[in-house]
């Protein structure tokens, strides 16, 4: 049995398994005997990958089968301040997970979408966690975060995702959100317009969004950047999840 | 044509009814039933229905058998001959009574069990046709659907013009529609808690905290949710339409008897001849119910349910023209079959997601749950006016032309405005047993994985079905309030043939006593059942969460879950739910009519009439409502799943279930059992009663 890295995002932690991604996803957004559940979102790793950050060799050692034989499932390797100790370079697949444990596997695209006009919503995954609306396209929201920021705040690492906005996007005053699960909608439509009409490049719209991540929401894929590189996934169309993924589009659905 | 030779015809429209019933159960049965997987999903929900119908039957065999006893011998008292010196025991007179009402509850039985045994086998096989066309699908869970229809109307008109052929007594003949009426009572309410139970608890835990979608084969309480979707509304409903079905002749039998003698046999005979003629008529309209190129199964149902109709109308005006009837028994008929048609079509307003009430109380669910059941409440209090007027307006242009024909009487003209309304039941049970069919049939598509093509095609068909589904209920419960309109009526028949007038008058404290009690009887009823249901979906809960927490394997889909607890547990809930209000359907007029009398009885048949009307329309459409807001958001409006808006729609659906499914099309059946059971009974309350 091949010992697997994978770097969570919901938490963000550094894990040793032996489960392949399928049976990981699963095995961690339903849970065990130990009832932790929920959405899981992870990469995984070049399995080459090493860092003396991480207690990794002690990892490898505690990531044996069972006395019955079945595959040790989880050895946790490091809770605090993973994204930014793992290169970019060493990410090799995205997982989306829904609460149900259905897995999609996300490969890296090595085109990022182009910035579009509007306004974007952005719902950031680690290391923090709140959503902010921007002027920005999401390359110029990463560089904005993690190279030239223009508050005192620096992050290292960011992976996030953008939100649909919907016809908000270009009328933030009158569009109407459509199918957006979005809470507080008045308060977004302010912060849009507030964005709007000043000279600043971010708002942020909630300091603790929604725990889970509406995948139906995600307007283009995910993003994950450090100093060095950015790194995009794409999510495909949802028509096309339908067809290729039904299972997994039906719990992402819900 | 002599009366023996119209229920001769009508025998053998009967025959020919079952034996079209017959051919399609086969040709069905010969169609693919698909994959082994889907084969196995089918078999547990074919296991689970049988197991609960067995359940339901062994206690309703007991029911019966205790009930019939007390018929055989309170019936032995020949009431005739009472006070005047002669013999009043006559044994025989009881054992009529009671066979016949023996003979309604099984024949009610067998229309409920083979609805429900072709219904179990036509669900993986539609499914498995839909993954070669939508038109196969269509065709496979609608003739399905017509062998429930055609065997009930084909039971139903044998049945009745047996008995009546052999005694020639239409009280004889009230008996067996007691019998089948006591049977679809219990066979409907219980179906109804089964079915909300199962749901209820499926979507709290599966959907609401656990997070798996619908119809999901890691949810224990799946197959319980998909078994009850045939005991509820495939049995239940075939056992309801079936009771409303012989109710309404009966009825129109019964008011026969105050003919002359020498037109009596003929009117008495005239509510089996339209059950034949709409038999004929529903045999037609069948072949017309295909989906064409553009598919469009809805427009498929429509049209069958229509060219009924109209075949119907055109028969029954040759027969009335040729037959030498009063012309007002046709303009009765068509006034009850139009009546009929339009409520459908109110019903259809209030619960379809392309007219207002769905979408305005869509639309307030982004201000939370309060706020739409309020919303859907109100429009659900809206929707009884439609059928009511048309109610008003059938009885009094019915009364109305049949008291001026000079012929018959008004109230007879009602009653066959009922029957005009049911006639046509063969096509409109077909129609609607057709609805949880394709709801089944996606459930296996989806439990089997089968593509998602496959599914939204099942999603097509089971969308007309809904809509059936609303049509139906609408019919069933005006027919049903036109019909004990008319077994009110022939209860006054009967109690004037024993030599009371009744006097039915609001200073009358004993009247007033009776119609507050009448009036409080439906109310009532829907609570214990609706009860019912929180109390055993409670216990359901519990069941599928001590699943979920002690074997984690079954959310990873590395063990299935155990199906069959939850089966049991629904069953046995709905089994035992059912003693009280059973008591309240048959034993409280009974208590009326012997402490209060026959004019209090009188009253409390007015005041649960009415109540009962109120309340059926009010639970079907607002239930109806709340679901198709809730399916509405979940086509992408107002946030879409997972929005608040979404989240307060799940509340009101949640509370329109047991509205819709469990009490709401209950209470017709309540309202004939009471009226039946009180014409039965009248008699016996008309000599015996303690307040005078």
């Amino acid at each position: 049995m091949s010992i697997h890295l994978y770097l969570s995002l919901i938490p963000e932690a550094l894990i040793a398994s032996m489960l392949t991604p399928e049976e990981f996803g699963s095995y961690y957004a339903v849970g065990s005997v130990k009832k932790s559940r929920g959405q899981a979102i992870f990469f995984e790793l070049d399995p080459k990958f090493r860092s003396k950050f991480f207690p990794m060799q002690e990892g490898f050692k505690r990531c044996v089968p069972h006395e019955d034989g079945t595959p040790k499932r989880s050895i946790y390797m490091g809770v605090y301040r993973v994204l930014e100790n793992v290169p970019v370079q060493a990410i090799q697949m995205l997982y989306l997970v829904t609460q149900d444990g259905r897995t999609l596997g996300l490969q890296p695209n090595s085109l990022l979408p182009s910035d579009a006009d509007g306004m974007h919503l952005y719902r950031e995954i680690a290391p923090v966690t709140p959503l902010v609306a921007s002027m920005l396209g999401p390359r110029e929201f990463y560089r904005l975060i993690v190279h030239s920021p223009t508050s005192l705040v620096k992050l290292p690492a960011i992976c996030f995702t953008e939100l649909r906005l919907g016809n908000l996007a270009m009328d933030p005053q009158n569009g109407d959100l459509g199918d957006l699960p979005y809470d507080n909608l008045e308060h977004l439509r302010n912060c849009l317009l507030e964005l709007r009409g000043k000279s600043i490049h971010t708002k942020m719209v909630d300091r603790i969004p929604p725990r889970v991540i509406a995948y139906r929401t995600i307007k283009n894929g995910f993003f994950v950047g450090n100093k060095e590189k950015l790194a995009y996934f794409a999510l495909p169309p949802w028509d096309e999840l339908k067809k290729t993924n039904y299972s997994w589009w039906r719990s992402a659905q819900m | 044509m002599s009366s023996n030779n119209w229920l001769l015809i009508g025998i053998m429209a009967g025959f020919l009814s079952l034996g079209i019933a017959a051919y399609l159960f086969f040709w069905v049965r010969r169609q693919d039933a698909g994959s082994s997987k889907a084969q196995e999903v089918a078999s547990w929900i074919r296991g689970g229905a049988s197991s609960y119908l067995k359940k339901l039957y062994r206690a309703l065999t007991l029911v019966a058998v205790v009930i019939g006893f007390i018929i055989a011998i309170v019936f032995s008292f020949d009431l005739a001959n009472y006070g005047t010196g002669q013999a009043v025991i006559n044994p025989l007179l009881g054992m009529e009574m009671a066979l016949a009402f023996i003979t309604g509850a099984i024949c009610s039985a067998i229309a409920g069990y083979m609805g429900m045994s072709i219904a179990v086998e036509a669900n993986v096989r539609s499914a498995t046709a839909a993954s070669r066309s939508l038109n196969q699908a269509f065709r496979v869970a609608f003739y399905a659907g017509a062998v429930m229809g055609l065997a009930m109307v084909g039971i139903a008109v044998i049945g009745m013009s047996v008995i009546y052929l052999i005694t020639r007594d239409p009280e004889v003949v009230l008996g067996f529609s007691f019998g089948a009426s006591t049977l679809a009572l219990l066979a409907k309410a219980g179906g109804g808690i089964y079915t909300k139970t199962a749901d209820i608890a499926a979507d709290l835990v599966g959907k609401v905290e656990v997070g798996i979608p619908e119809d999901d084969p890691r949810n224990p309480a799946v197959v319980a949710d998909n078994v009850g979707d045939n005991v509820g509304d495939v049995a239940g409903m075939g056992a309801d339409i079936f009771d409303s079905y012989v109710a309404s002749a009966v009825a129109v039998m019964l008011l026969g008897l105050s003919f002359s003698t020498a037109t009596q046999d003929r009117y008495i005979v005239f509510p089996l001849i339209l059950c034949a003629l709409g038999i004929f008529a529903s045999l037609m309209g069948i072949q017309f119910v295909r989906v064409g190129k553009r598919g469009e199964p809805n427009e498929a149902l429509n049209r069958g349910t229509y060219l009924t109709c109209i075949f119907f109308a055109l028969m029954v005006t040759v027969l009335v023209i040729l037959g030498g009837y009063d012309l007002s028994v046709l303009w009765s008929t068509l006034i009850g079959l139009l009546t009929g048609v339009v409520i459908g079509i109110t019903s259809d307003y209030f619960t379809s997601d392309d007219k207002k009430p769905v979408r305005e109380t869509a639309k307030v669910s982004k201000s939370g749950a309060a706020i739409n059941i309020i919303t859907g409440f109100s429009y659900g209090l809206i929707s009884i006016v439609p059928p009511i007027i048309g109610i008003v307006i059938a009885t009094l242009l019915s009364y109305s032309i049949a008291e001026s024909s000079g012929v018959i009487s008004g109230i007879y003209g009602i009653g066959v405005s009922a029957v005009g309304m049911l006639a046509v039941s063969g096509m409109i049970v077909s129609a609607d047993a057709y609805g949880p069919i394709v709801d089944n049939a996606r459930g296996i598509a989806e439990m089997s994985g089968m593509s998602h093509e496959v599914i939204e095609r099942a999603d097509v068909l089971d969308a007309a079905g809904n809509t059936a589904k609303a049509i139906t209920k609408g019919f069933a419960i005006s027919a049903a309030a036109l019909t004990v309109l008319a077994l009110f009526a022939a209860y006054s028949e009967v109690v004037a043939a024993r030599g009371l007038i009744l006097q039915i008058s609001l200073r009358n404290p004993l009247v007033v006593a009776g119609v507050l009690l009448g009036a409080m009887t439906p109310p009532l009823f829907s609570a214990l059942t609706m009860l019912s249901v929180t109390h055993n979906a409670f216990d359901m809960i519990e069941e599928i969460r001590r699943q979920f927490r002690e074997r984690p394997g079954i959310l990873a889909g590395n063990e299935l879950p155990d199906y069959n607890t939850c089966v049991g547990l629904a069953a046995q809930g709905a089994l035992s739910a059912l003693i009280l209000p059973a008591f309240l359907a048959v034993g409280l007029p009974i208590l009326v009519g012997f402490i209060l009398g026959p004019d209090a009885l009188g009253g409390f048949l007015g005041g649960s009439i009415f109540s009962g009307v109120i309340f059926a329309l009010l639970m079907a459409n607002a239930g109806g409502l709340w679901d198709n807001a809730k399916k509405y958001i979940e086509m992408g409006q107002h946030g879409g799943p997972g929005s608040e808006s979404h989240k307060a729609s799940v509340v009101g659906d949640t509370v329109g279930d047991p509205f819709k499914d469990t009490a709401g099309p209950s209470l017709n059946t309540l309202i004939t059992v009471m009226s039946l059971v009180s014409s039965l009974f009248a008699p016996v309350i008309a000599a015996f009663h303690l307040f005078r």
